[in-house]
């Protein structure tokens, strides 16, 4: 009985060396956050995918922190933190990709209009 | 090595359950390495987003370092994720990084393009002031003495100087011409019937003159372009035994210089 207890101390604490000795990550929930502030800001919601994944991971993590599985609530952090980088880059994109697109319609009215051939 | 391990393998991926999913360490690295080596091989990737690829690079390599120890399988698989999605925002960030240089390229464009849109409708009223010039040729003469318009006696009442609002279709014509003409200038001449004063007749053909004259200035047509002459009863048009003759004989003549502002000597 008290060996069996013994095995299942020792190999839970092996499996979760790597989980629940880590740091609470304080500072990296706090980076999440600021990128997840910064790519709504940009104007990134939930029609983009990444921020979803993003809010849905910190969401996870959030959970984790509070269990204290501060493992998986960095792993998920980190990972929430670059989804909304990459949500926000991409709106960026597309922002600048429909001013080209706004610009190219006003410059071949401009064309029509002067009577040039493009 | 592994056979023996199996059972504690088993357990440990039980017990990391969260941590760990069962893909193959090979196949995530692979899709970080690929990804990588797209951005890390672009030079528009290089220039706008270095930092976002030395990440996806340092994260790839430490995946990579990760899965050279066993047990490892989530951190590979962070690693990878995160070196995936370094390389996925650097290639974002050139491609917004382009989209400005063309942007800044399509303004220019759209500048050039406005210049030529203004010189064409400057040009059209050009051609408009051409065209109000052939309107301005059959209104007026061509004599002679240049192009002559004649505001006839209808437009002032009998022994009046002021100009009547009949006229101000053809005084507005006059001065767009002279606006889009601006070298051309006039003599505003002055003519009446010979009944009457001479002297009186004489003072009358002037003021109408200068009347006209002050509703060509008060329109914005400059003083210095204008002379105004009151020839009384001389130059008739017509005799002046009847009343017809003589109300074509009461009159004021524009006379337009040539588009260099060469006017015709005075008489």
């Amino acid at each position: 009985m008290i060996e069996k207890r013994l095995l299942a101390i020792g190999l839970s604490g092996l499996a979760l060396a790597g989980c629940a000795k880590d740091p609470q990550p304080v500072e990296q929930f706090r980076l999440s956050e600021q990128v997840l502030q910064q790519a709504k800001a940009v104007g990134a919601d939930d029609q983009v995918e990444e921020l979803k994944l993003a809010e849905d991971k910190f969401a996870r993590a959030k959970e984790n922190m509070d269990d204290e599985d501060y493992k998986r609530a960095r792993v998920l952090a980190e990972q929430a933190e670059l989804d909304a980088r990459l949500a926000e880059a991409k709106v960026l994109t597309r922002k600048s990709q429909e001013q080209v697109d706004e610009l190219e319609r006003r410059i071949e009215r401009l064309r029509k209009q002067v009577g040039e051939q493009p | 090595m592994k056979v023996r391990h199996g059972f504690a393998a088993a357990m440990l991926l039980g017990a990391l359950g969260g941590c760990a999913s069962q893909q193959s360490d090979e196949q995530v690295l692979d899709a970080a390495r690929e990804r990588f080596q797209t951005v890390k091989e672009n030079t528009d990737v290089l220039r706008s987003a270095p930092r976002d690829v030395l990440r996806a690079g340092e994260s790839l390599a430490r995946a990579e370092r990760l899965a050279t120890y066993w047990g490892n399988g989530s951190d590979v698989e962070h690693y990878a994720y995160l070196s995936r999605r370094y390389s996925d925002i650097a290639w974002e960030h050139s491609q917004a990084a382009l989209n400005q240089d063309r942007l800044a390229k399509l303004q220019l464009e759209r500048e050039r393009l406005q210049l030529a849109l203004r010189e064409a409708k400057l040009l059209s009223v050009q051609q408009q002031g051409q065209w109000l010039e052939e309107q301005m040729v059959s209104l007026a003469t061509e004599t002679e003495r240049g192009l002559v318009l004649t505001l006839g006696d209808v437009l002032f009442d009998t022994g009046h100087s002021e100009l009547k609002p009949a006229a101000n279709r053809t005084v507005l014509k006059v001065v767009q011409f002279l606006q889009l003409n601006p070298k051309r200038i006039v003599r505003i001449e002055g003519y009446t019937d010979s009944s009457g004063d001479r002297e009186e007749n004489l003072k009358l053909s002037r003021a109408r003159a200068q009347s006209v004259a002050d509703v060509l200035i008060d329109l914005g047509v400059d003083p210095k372009r204008i002379t105004v002459d009151g020839y009384g009863e001389a130059y008739s048009l017509a005799e002046n035994a009847s009343s017809r003759g003589r109300a074509q004989n009461r009159r004021v003549e524009v006379v337009f210089s040539d588009e260099k502002g060469k006017l015709d000597a005075p008489r």
